[in-house]
């Protein structure tokens, strides 16, 4: 019992708060499993495109994939571009 | 008649009653025939079955009544009889005259029936016998009675009249009042109605004269009022003032005058009468008697009442009074002469009762001299016996005075001695008790100087020894304070044990555990060790809770995840600002081929600022690495802000217990 009760706070603690090592890491991840994720689905709806309205053609596919990776893409950027900065969440933001 | 007339109006007027519309219409066809007028009235009352239609009754009368005028008269009887059965009004055999009459009494009653058709219809008796009137034969009394009753009535409207005019108009009222008999009554009476509606309350004043009431008749005397006469020489007599002024000198003159004399005379005889006898009352009355005596000289002197002697006497004067009325008497009936002797024999029977008086006198004042003296001798005697035995009182009552006063005096010398005695021995029982008391005092005096005395020399002996016990007892004083003062540095040395022991257990606790460890039980000891050292509760509040909840890493630790840290920072290294997915991507493949640097290179850039660090790291400066990472910008400082934190809190620990260690040390410098 004691030992549970001695390694709780250490254990909780740590998980709450990324590593500020690790942060550039795990946006890498995220933009990459998003771009996976929207190219797939892009992709597939290409693909149904094809089959129900364009005859087997190959393009729709394509441009379904280029439009999911494109907007995974569009994200990421987004993401890296205003990560440096300090969050503002919480903060009231005054405009002119 | 009267009563004839009576009945046929009583039928009348009950015919009046019932059937008032019949003589309206009923006449018409009648007129003709007047005789029959007083019929009718018996005939409705008669036969009352009658609704007799014009038509028929001309008819009928043509028939019945018209050819037969004389039959006419029957009926008449018949009715009146039949109407006189009906009423059952007995009646008195009916006189000749009116027998005889009858016809003409039956044709009277046409001009009696108080209807005024009845009247109308009067006129013309067509078939009657011509009415001799009654009245003609009464007119002759009558008239004196109607021209009396005419003037009655007359003068009772023009009393009225004049009464209401008089009451409207002042003029006619005096008038009327002044002229007309009772006619000021009459008036009066109806103004004091008036007078009375108007002021029910008030008493009533008739406006007429007292003297017209006959109330408070003044009857003023011929005489009354003020004369042309002087009367001032006569003021001292008063009375007689207004009456003729004859009588002033009546005494002088012996006037035969009759009835002034008796007034004038009591003037003169008062003075008189003052002169010789003021004290007695009813003389005065008798002195006109005797001024008359010379007014009937001739037939007999009265007796002068006055020069008589011994006239002082009452019964004297009595006698003379009754004798005097008595030939007065006799005077004015002038029958002097009858009794003459009487008059003379009284007159001498009266001397000669003055002289038995006298007598009677003169012996009883003799005797009434003799008793005097008699009783003078008696009171004489009696006082001589009075004084002797008021002595013999007086002087056995001194004697017993006397006794009495001695034995008094002795009485209160035994007393006054008993008390002064009495007096003595309290006096001396208080004086001796004050000596008592004094001897007391003094003893009581002594004995307390004595026990101060000897008090005061216990005191000083015992001061003596009393100083020296109390200096040893400073000196021990002394010595406690200062073991006390040793205690304290002791304590105080203990204190500063403890600290350093506490923060050597910190130290220890940190520097020992390979990984990192809380050590909150630590700093609570060292904060009850330092207990309110202000240096030491200031550097343990600098610490962050974080830091000694969950522990700090140790140095190794630190420069391994610097190591980490560092390879991520190189990825991130050539990135500009704002940097995109591509200018990321770029960085990462160019900093895969980019050359290390060694020792202390210069410049702000990543590489050298980590290499720096590392260094300083190895060589174990935390605080200079730290703040050579702190520099860093934009990513590359965003991905060491952890690194660069856990470094800040093991700097922060590691100054808190250097300076705990130092106050630590200073106090148990302090201390020696």
């Amino acid at each position: 019992m004691a030992d549970s009760v001695a390694t709780p706070p250490a254990s909780v603690i740590k998980p709450s708060r990324p590593m500020s090592e690790a942060l550039l890491n795990d946006k890498w991840d995220r933009c990459l499993s998003s771009m996976l994720i929207r190219s797939a689905i892009g992709g597939g709806f290409g693909i149904m495109f094809t089959f129900i309205l364009f005859r087997r053609r190959a393009w729709p596919v394509v441009l379904g994939t280029g439009i999911g990776l494109g907007r995974a893409i569009e994200e990421c950027d987004n993401s890296f571009k205003n990560a440096t900065a300090p969050s503002k969440d919480g903060l009231r933001v005054l405009r002119p | 008649m009267l009563r004839t007339s009576l009945v046929r109006s009583r039928a009348i007027s009950k015919g009046a009653i019932a059937p008032v519309h019949r003589p309206q219409w009923l006449p018409a066809p009648r007129q003709p025939f007047p005789a029959v007028v007083g019929q009718r009235y018996y005939a409705d009352v008669k036969k009352p079955d009658g609704i007799i239609l014009p038509g028929s009754q001309s008819a009928k009368a043509d028939t019945e009544d018209i050819p037969s005028p004389p039959i006419t008269v029957d009926p008449r009887s018949n009715v009146e009889k039949e109407t006189i059965q009906a009423d059952n009004i007995p009646l008195t055999p009916p006189k000749p005259e009116d027998v005889t009459t009858k016809p003409l009494a039956s044709s009277a009653p046409t001009p009696l029936p108080p209807m005024g058709t009845g009247t109308a219809t009067v006129a013309p008796p067509a078939g009657g016998a011509p009415p001799p009137p009654p009245p003609a034969p009464k007119k002759k009394p009558r008239r004196f009675r109607q021209f009396l009753l005419t003037m009655m009535v007359l003068s009772a409207l023009g009393y009225a009249g004049g009464v209401y005019y008089s009451l409207v108009s002042d003029n006619f009222h005096d008038f009327f009042t002044e002229y007309v008999p009772f006619g000021e009554d009459a008036v009066g009476y109806f103004e004091e109605r008036e007078f009375r509606k108007r002021f029910p309350g008030k008493e009533i004043q008739t406006k007429l004269h007292e003297q017209v009431r006959g109330e408070h008749k003044v009857t003023i005397p011929s005489r009354a009022g003020m004369s042309w006469k002087v009367a001032d020489k006569d003021e001292k007599k008063g009375s007689d003032l207004g009456s003729k002024g004859a009588h002033v000198s009546a005494v002088e003159p012996p006037k035969p005058a009759s009835p002034d004399a008796h007034a004038s005379k009591p003037e003169p005889a008062k003075p008189g009468a003052k002169e010789s006898t003021p004290e007695l009352r009813p003389e005065s009355k008798p002195t006109p008697q005797a001024a008359e005596a010379p007014k009937p000289a001739p037939p007999a002197a009265l007796i002068d009442n006055i020069n008589i002697e011994s006239a002082t006497e009452p019964v004297v004067q009595d006698v003379v009074k009754i004798i005097n009325t008595l030939i007065t008497t006799i005077n004015a009936d002038n029958a002097g002469g009858k009794y003459a002797n009487a008059v003379s024999s009284a007159k001498d029977q009266l001397q000669k009762v003055i002289n038995d008086i006298n007598t009677l006198k003169s012996t009883t004042s003799a005797d009434a001299e003799k008793k005097i003296k008699n009783a003078h001798m008696e009171f004489d005697e009696a006082a001589k016996e009075l004084a002797r035995r008021m002595q013999n009182e007086m002087d056995s009552q001194e004697a017993q005075w006397r006794k009495e006063y001695e034995e008094e005096r002795t009485k209160l010398s035994d007393a006054y001695k008993s008390k002064l005695e009495s007096e003595i021995a309290a006096t001396k029982d208080v004086y001796e008790a004050t000596l008592k008391n004094q001897l007391l005092e003094k003893e009581i005096e002594l004995q307390r100087q004595f026990a101060e005395t000897v008090r005061s020399r216990v005191e000083s002996e015992r001061g003596g020894r009393l100083g020296k016990l109390e200096n040893l007892t400073e000196g021990v004083k002394e010595l406690e304070d200062l073991t006390q003062k040793w205690n304290s540095v002791l304590q105080a040395n203990l204190k500063t044990q403890h600290l350093l022991v506490a923060v050597e257990a910190v130290k220890a606790k940190l520097e020992t555990s390979p990984i990192p460890k809380p050590f909150v039980e630590e700093l609570a000891a060292l904060k009850e060790v330092a207990q309110d050292d202000a240096v030491v509760n200031a550097a343990i509040a600098s610490i962050q809770p974080q830091a000694y909840q969950l522990g700090i890493p140790t140095s190794s630790q630190l420069i391994d995840r610097f190591r980490r840290v560092a390879a991520e920072v190189r990825k991130a290294a050539l990135l500009p600002e704002n940097a995109g997915v591509v200018s990321h991507v770029a960085s990462q493949l160019l900093s895969k081929v980019m050359f290390k640097k060694n020792g202390l290179p210069v410049g702000d850039d990543v590489e050298s600022v980590l290499t720096r660090a590392e260094i300083l790291l190895e060589e174990g400066g935390l605080e200079e690495a730290a703040r050579e990472v702190n520099a860093l910008q934009g990513w590359a400082g965003v991905l060491a802000r952890d690194w660069v934190g856990e470094v800040r809190r093991v700097c922060e620990v590691k100054q808190a217990l250097d300076v705990i260690s130092a106050e630590a040390r200073l106090q148990s410098l302090l201390v020696e």
